[in-house]
């Protein structure tokens, strides 16, 4: 763990060895586009050299970065205009959609070299894209890359339980997209 | 009943979060061995976190991290 009198590029050098895939995997999972990603990481980057006295070291240093990774990724979105509902528009609470969702029937179980194969964690990926952004924030941040649901809700900005709620979201909306994945395995 | 499985699918969150109670847990746990398709929705959802885990991360390319570097000099 650095210490507090560590310069903060040296800081900063030490997080993009350590966290530097983390945080490019999540800007493409977010913004579906490797060169948008790229930007969204660097701007991050450098929004956190010219921002450090802000990081008082409350939080881990992934989390803060993740925390700017996202805030720049929705920018990018935005300006690119083709995603919606953006989180500021997201209802927080489940509806009778959620309910709909979670009647959808259970995978049809294909044998385990397709369950766990390549082609169906490509469509795991293509199901991602399919998510509203903070769907896939969260569930990325969450499924993916491990962390805590207080450590999403603090990269978020929102309380636990919001996490929670667009987490159940998240699960029921892959748990459908990935039914119609195996249902083609099973009958192909 | 119905009732119980629209509260429980919301509650298999928080159940794999581990932010319930010892007695909520095992009420849960009795759910789903009476209830097929709640217990199919727990499966499914099991498996969902594991192909996750055991989906590869994409890596950073050389030239985004040279772009950092560059960026942080």
């Amino acid at each position: 763990m650095a210490g507090p009198s560590e310069e903060p590029r040296a800081l900063l050098y030490r997080a993009l060895d350590e966290h530097g895939d983390r945080l490019y995997a999540f800007a493409l999972r977010m913004t579906r586009d490797p060169d948008l990603a790229a930007d969204a990481v660097q701007e991050a980057f450098t929004t956190a050299l010219g921002k450090f006295d802000t990081f008082r070291g409350e939080s881990n240093i992934a989390t803060w970065l993740h925390r700017i990774v996202y805030t720049k990724a929705i920018d990018l979105i935005r300006q690119r205009g083709k995603e919606s509902p953006l989180p500021e528009d997201e209802e927080a609470g489940l509806g009778p959609d959620d309910d709909r969702l979670a009647r959808t029937p259970a995978w049809a179980r294909p044998p385990d070299e397709i369950l766990w194969g390549s082609q169906t964690k490509e469509a795991l990926e293509s199901a991602l894209k399919q998510l509203t952004p903070l769907q896939r924030a969260v569930f990325t941040l969450r499924e993916m890359d491990g962390m805590s649901t207080e450590e999403v809700a603090s990269v978020l900005g929102m309380e636990p339980g919001t996490v929670r709620v667009h987490l159940h979201r998240g699960r029921l909306r892959l748990r459908a997209l990935l039914a119609d994945h195996f249902k083609g395995a099973v009958s192909s | 009943m119905k009732g119980d499985c629209d509260d429980l699918g919301r509650r298999l969150t928080e159940l794999r979060d581990g932010s319930l109670g010892e007695s909520d847990c095992a009420a849960i746990e009795r759910h789903l061995a009476e209830c097929p398709s709640c217990g199919d929705l727990h499966r499914d959802f099991e498996d969902l976190a594991r192909l996750c885990r055991e989906s590869a991360r994409p890596r950073m390319p050389l030239a985004v991290r040279r772009r950092i570097e560059n960026a942080l000099k």
